[in-house]
């Protein structure tokens, strides 16, 4: 009877410790959510700090961007370093988007020409998401005539990149020129991409984030450019791009006996390599809303969008590779530009 | 004891079974990652002398430099999506040569192939003679004769 009581009394006891041992634990963890969400943002960019703005979607909610996150959710991995100790982190300053439509009008898009622009005026249409002046249209491939040329273009070919439209796209002058675009002609997709990425880094103003919406095929076919080099232009630019795959390709198409690459990989690379989206739609009805939902997509991006802040790893001069990867949960997926350039000298 | 503190203890002493893994765990912390050939993979004597394998994995393998107390583990996952949640400490346990992982919470278990293993104490050496070099300011051009041309 006695031993009993001894045994109740130490079981009641070690439920009374591990309680206590519990309240302790939650104390301590509610304490350094706390400090986090105290952190001070700090924007400096410097040579001793890395900064990078991303958003996350998760896998099981149909790719909708996440709203919170905490930093003990990610690690950073830059040029093969696991960064885990942050300077700051918080929701980004980005509050408006500026968009610029870049338009193929190529031979190889023609059957779904008609599509493409369609989707492209619905997109300048929405007044309610994007101001007059933060949204233009660029083009190449096509025939079209009295459109502003790229700079600096020597080829008298009637292909190479042109601003269809600038600041006033919703004009009446500005619908006649979208409208009477045609398509034709071979695909300077890579020089387009540099003349968008020139175009867009020229805009940059605060709180504004370039987009870079591409309606293309992917397939290159006359570009003085290469593909890297149109990559690392993106990338220098600091422009999300979202591609809309406009070819009949599946992206995973990929023939490993030579260095083709099919369109529809290129396009996932360079909007991947930005930190931006691909889509790709069905044949079909649906199509026709393709820019809305991409702007949409890009919209909500914006919205929940984090920056996070850390010293530089390493001083080698030259391109650091970046990529964010989940701490915990496996079906997170972080989208961010997949690394930076970095010059001692700067 | 009154029964229902024997069916509490009862049900702890089951949970505690149920999560027996844990106890043979190790722990140790990924330091690196990058993405790498899986040659290491499908490698050996068959691979090269062998028939053609219909299925090989497609693309670069994830490569994780895995720190614990004595020993440094470079691992190597067997597909490019074989990816390890990047927490501050994992757990892991050898099985049958290879390494597997505890990728959440749950017992579910990614296995990889081990290409090196170094002795912690040598690892922090040669890192340390790394991050040495790297810090070394640029050294001045060796062939005197190209940077006289230049000059000229």
């Amino acid at each position: 009877m006695h031993t009993h009581g001894h045994i109740r009394m130490a079981l009641r006891f070690a439920i009374v410790a591990l309680s206590a041992l519990a309240c302790f634990f939650s104390g301590s963890a509610l304490a350094e959510e706390k400090s986090d969400d105290a952190s001070v943002l700090t924007y400096r960019s410097n040579v001793s700090e890395v900064r990078v703005t991303f958003f996350v979607t998760d896998n099981d909610e149909s790719d909708h961007p996440l709203e919170t996150l905490s930093k003990a959710d990610f690690a950073v991995v830059d040029s093969e370093r696991i960064i885990r100790s942050f300077r700051s982190f918080g929701h980004s300053d980005e509050t408006s988007l500026d968009v610029v439509a870049l338009v193929d009008l190529s031979e190889s898009v023609a059957p779904r020409f008609r599509t493409a622009m369609n989707q492209v005026l619905r997109l300048v249409a929405r007044e309610q998401s994007i101001g007059d002046d933060n949204i233009s249209v660029l083009s190449f491939g096509g025939n079209r005539g009295g459109i502003l040329r790229g700079s600096g273009d020597t080829r008298a070919s009637d292909t190479a990149p042109a601003i269809l439209c600038a600041d006033g796209c919703r004009s009446p002058d500005a619908m006649v020129s979208l409208l009477s675009a045609q398509a034709g002609g071979a695909t300077p997709l890579y020089d387009a991409l540099i003349f968008a990425s020139d175009f867009i880094a020229q805009r940059r103003r605060d709180s504004v984030r370039p987009v870079v919406i591409l309606f293309s095929d992917g397939a290159d076919t006359i570009s003085l450019h290469s593909r890297g080099e149109a990559l690392a232009a993106v990338c220098e630019a600091g422009a999300l791009i979202y591609s809309v795959d406009l070819g009949t390709s599946k992206p995973q198409e990929l023939r490993r006996d030579s260095y083709f690459i099919s369109g529809g990989v290129f396009l996932r690379q360079v909007s991947e390599a930005s930190g931006g989206r691909y889509f790709s739609f069905p044949q079909g009805g649906s199509q026709l809303d393709a820019g809305a939902t991409v702007l949409n997509a890009a919209l909500d991006d914006l919205r929940a969008s984090f920056v996070v802040t850390y010293d530089l790893p390493s001083r080698e001069a030259g391109f650091h590779s970046l990529r964010i990867l989940p701490t915990h949960n496996r079906k997170l997926t972080f989208h961010s530009r997949n690394g930076y350039d970095y010059e001692p000298s700067r | 004891m009154e029964p229902k503190m024997l069916l509490a203890l009862v049900l702890t002493g089951i949970s505690i079974a149920s999560a027996a893994p844990i106890g043979i765990y190790q722990h140790g912390t990924v330091v690196r990652m990058r993405m790498g050939d899986c040659v290491l993979m499908h490698g050996g004597f068959m691979a090269a002398f062998g028939p053609p394998q219909a299925a090989q994995a497609e693309g670069p393998c994830p490569e994780y430099t895995l720190v614990t107390d004595k020993v440094v583990f470079v691992i190597v996952g067997k597909s490019s999506n074989q990816l390890v949640p990047l927490a501050e400490i994992i757990d892991f346990r050898f099985q049958k040569k290879e390494l597997a992982v505890r990728v959440d919470d749950a017992r579910h278990e990614s296995k990889f192939a081990i290409r090196e293993m170094t002795l912690r104490s040598e690892w922090d050496l040669l890192q340390k003679h790394i991050e040495q070099e790297l810090n070394e300011p640029p050294r001045q051009p060796v062939d005197a004769l190209m940077t006289l041309r230049s000059r000229e």
